[in-house]
């Protein structure tokens, strides 16, 4: 295994290849397609956000790639090779060597990421006498010193706390202080700031951007919230019922999206510079039943710029103008037939924006 | 908004609040009772031969009308037919009930809790077999169960039967009862802490320890295991007194303690036919069962409840 510490440690190149991953789950109801043929790749250093609703298989795909998936009941196929060797199907026993010490996860809610019975610094110091074999003492100064990167004021009295005097924020402090420990060169944050106070998640993803510049690490961000990947990621892949439907620079997604996905995703967003009480734009339904997902494209049915193609032919990823820009839409936007159905669905709204105005 | 919303509710806590920081409970009066109860039972029961007060198992008190006397500053429980103290066997008995009943829901702890956390942390068939073994024992009518085996260990003592060398003598109706009682004890246990380390097990702690290369024993000891002590308290609490009660019920059937040793439901049995002439010698050993009980009892519920512990099979 110290194949993978030499060849990861290098500072350059692709760190992670994911290829035409799928993950299904049996169940009684039958086969869940939770991820269904996920391919990206990411480079060392960079930070790539995946979007989604609940249920796009966003937080499987990252377990999956983690190998952290109970076995029984999983069928999975494809590849994920880490560090150029390949991961996937590796047992436990085999993963336990690149847990913690290469790759790590910070989860979404603090209060329940926490053993509430085991003292912080306990906590923290575990991985460094598992992996590091780091005698008690050493691994107390480093437990301290992280706290500290992870800016936790009088770090040294936190470490004798047990995680319900701390506050969320400073318990997501903690859980990402846990993560780096080991300094791992890939971490995926798992919705990292959903549970928190809208003041501290801009801290925390400042925290997670800023260490992963220091330390030149990976760091793929898994969130519902279009505003979170923003201004924290290189690269963007929308996922929607199991699938990549869109995947770019973040500069480049923001300034040319295709998938008509995406931006209803960004309109249901609100923005600073609409007159109040403008009513957001809601994607209509729920994302689709993973045991029996839609023929066609599996947006279509809750897609307003949906065609009768949509319905029945299942759009393959293509490539944008720009390179690296790869999307899955039979009418992407941008295209005369999205534009003709996009005047109709903005005056609607906008009606319907004003007549709300007028009421209040 | 909230804030402002839940601050006047958050004052009379306040005030409440000692130098300290913590906040005060108030513990309830049952609570105390029960403490208190077994802090001077315990006391009593392991240190009778040095306390003063507290005659000789089996001495006998020699002399006319010495027999069946009624409670007095003497005899403060009376005396039994044979002349001897019921409060001094009350107490003796104290020892021999508390001690076959803690040892015996321990042995169950440790080896229900053992089946129980196997069987909730690996699910699968692992779990479906324990599942079946827990609740065939289970479904046994526990004191004939009880009365059975110990009737068999009665005969295995009395045999000459030797495995690899060693006999049974030393298979008295001491370690009989003990052995029964864990094997009981066993099942419920299994079943609660398999339930607990079931909705553990899928606590994100968990999976962040395994995502940090975690080994299974280290989450299974330092994750999972401390999780379930306070469900554990309450279980040992709850199961000496079910046990203690259980006893009382083997000595009604002739299956309990042989006299002259004294546990509480062998002196209840022993006198309870005479009841009408002398009631002293049943009323005080079952009272001083029925108090220990309840002790046990208040203090589990206790227990229970501040750590919000649903009683699934007790």
């Amino acid at each position: 295994m110290s194949g993978f510490q030499s060849a990861s440690r290098s500072s350059e190149g692709t760190l992670l290849e994911v290829t035409d991953l799928c993950t299904h789950f049996r169940t009684e109801r039958g086969l869940v397609r939770a991820v269904d043929g996920v391919t990206f790749s990411i480079e060392r250093g960079k930070a790539l956000g995946i979007v989604g609703e609940s249920g796009s298989g966003k937080t499987v795909l990252s377990r999956a790639i983690m190998g952290l998936l109970p076995k029984r009941g999983t069928v999975q196929s494809g590849s994920v090779r880490f560090a150029g060797q390949e991961i996937l199907g590796l047992s436990a026993r085999q993963m336990r060597h690149l847990w913690g010490r290469e790759m790590s996860m910070i989860f979404q809610d603090p209060m329940s990421s926490l053993n509430p019975l085991m003292k912080v610094g306990r906590q923290i110091t575990e991985p460094l006498k598992i992996h590091l074999d780091m005698p008690r003492d050493d691994a107390r100064q480093t437990a301290e010193r992280l706290l500290k990167d992870v800016r936790i004021p009088e770090a040294a009295r936190r470490l004798n706390q047990y995680p319900h005097e701390l506050s969320g924020g400073m318990r997501q402090r903690v859980m990402i202080a846990i993560a780096l420990a080991c300094g791992p060169t890939l971490l995926f944050a798992d919705e990292p700031t959903t549970a928190l106070d809208v003041t501290v998640q801009a801290q925390i993803l400042d925290l997670i951007g800023e260490q992963r510049r220091d330390r030149n690490m990976s760091v793929i961000l898994v969130t519902h919230d279009l505003g979170v990947v923003a201004g924290h990621t290189d690269e963007i892949a929308v996922m929607y019922a199991g699938r990549l439907v869109e995947k770019a620079s973040t500069r480049e997604l923001f300034a040319n999206m295709k998938m008509p996905y995406t931006k209803s995703l960004l309109r249901s967003i609100p923005k600073i510079d609409e007159p109040s009480h403008t009513r957001l734009m809601t994607i209509p339904g729920r994302p689709p039943d993973l045991v029996n997902p839609p023929k066609g494209c599996r947006f279509a049915p809750r897609c307003a710029y949906a065609r009768d193609r949509c319905h029945v032919e299942d759009p393959p990823l293509v490539a944008a103008e720009q390179p690296d820009h790869v999307y899955a839409c039979w009418y992407p936007v941008g295209s005369p037939e999205f534009e003709e159905r996009d005047a109709e669905i903005l005056t609607q709204s906008v009606s319907i924006g004003a007549t709300v105005g007028v009421e209040t | 908004m909230t804030d402002l919303l839940a601050a006047p509710s958050v004052v009379p806590e306040a005030a409440v609040t000692v130098d300290d920081g913590r906040t005060r409970r108030r513990l309830p009066l049952g609570l105390w009772f029960g403490i208190a109860w077994l802090v001077v039972a315990t006391f009593h029961a392991y240190m009778a031969s040095r306390l003063p007060w507290v005659r000789g198992e089996n001495q006998r008190v020699e002399g006319a009308g010495r027999y069946r006397i009624g409670p007095s500053a003497d005899f403060w429980f009376g005396s039994d037919k044979l002349g001897k103290d019921v409060f001094a066997r009350c107490v003796y008995g104290a020892k021999l009930s508390i001690t076959l009943a803690s040892v015996s829901i321990v042995v169950g702890l440790v080896l229900g809790g053992s089946l129980g956390m196997i069987a909730g942390y690996f699910k699968g068939w692992v779990d479906r077999a324990l599942a079946i073994v827990i609740d065939s024992l289970l479904a046994f009518p526990a004191l004939v169960v009880a009365a059975l085996l110990i009737g068999r260990f009665d005969v295995l003592q009395a045999s000459d039967i030797q495995v690899a060398g060693f006999g049974f003598e030393w298979l008295t109706r001491r370690w009989s009862i003990a052995i029964v009682f864990s094997l009981l004890s066993i099942a419920p246990v299994a079943r609660i802490v398999r339930a607990q380390t079931l909705s553990l097990s899928e606590r994100e702690y968990v999976l962040a320890a395994r995502s940090l290369g975690a080994r299974t024993p280290r989450i299974l000891f330092r994750e999972i295991l401390p999780n379930l002590v306070p469900a554990m308290v309450s279980v040992l609490f709850t199961g000496i007194a079910l046990l203690l009660a259980a006893e009382g019920a083997l000595a009604f059937l002739g299956y309990s303690i042989k006299a002259p040793d004294a546990s509480w439901g062998l002196m209840i049995n022993e006198a309870r036919v005479d009841i009408d002439q002398y009631w002293w010698a049943t009323i005080m050993p079952a009272a001083m069962l029925f108090m220990t009980v309840l002790a046990f009892n208040l203090i589990g519920d206790w227990v229970a409840k501040r750590f919000d512990i649903r009683e699934a099979a007790i």
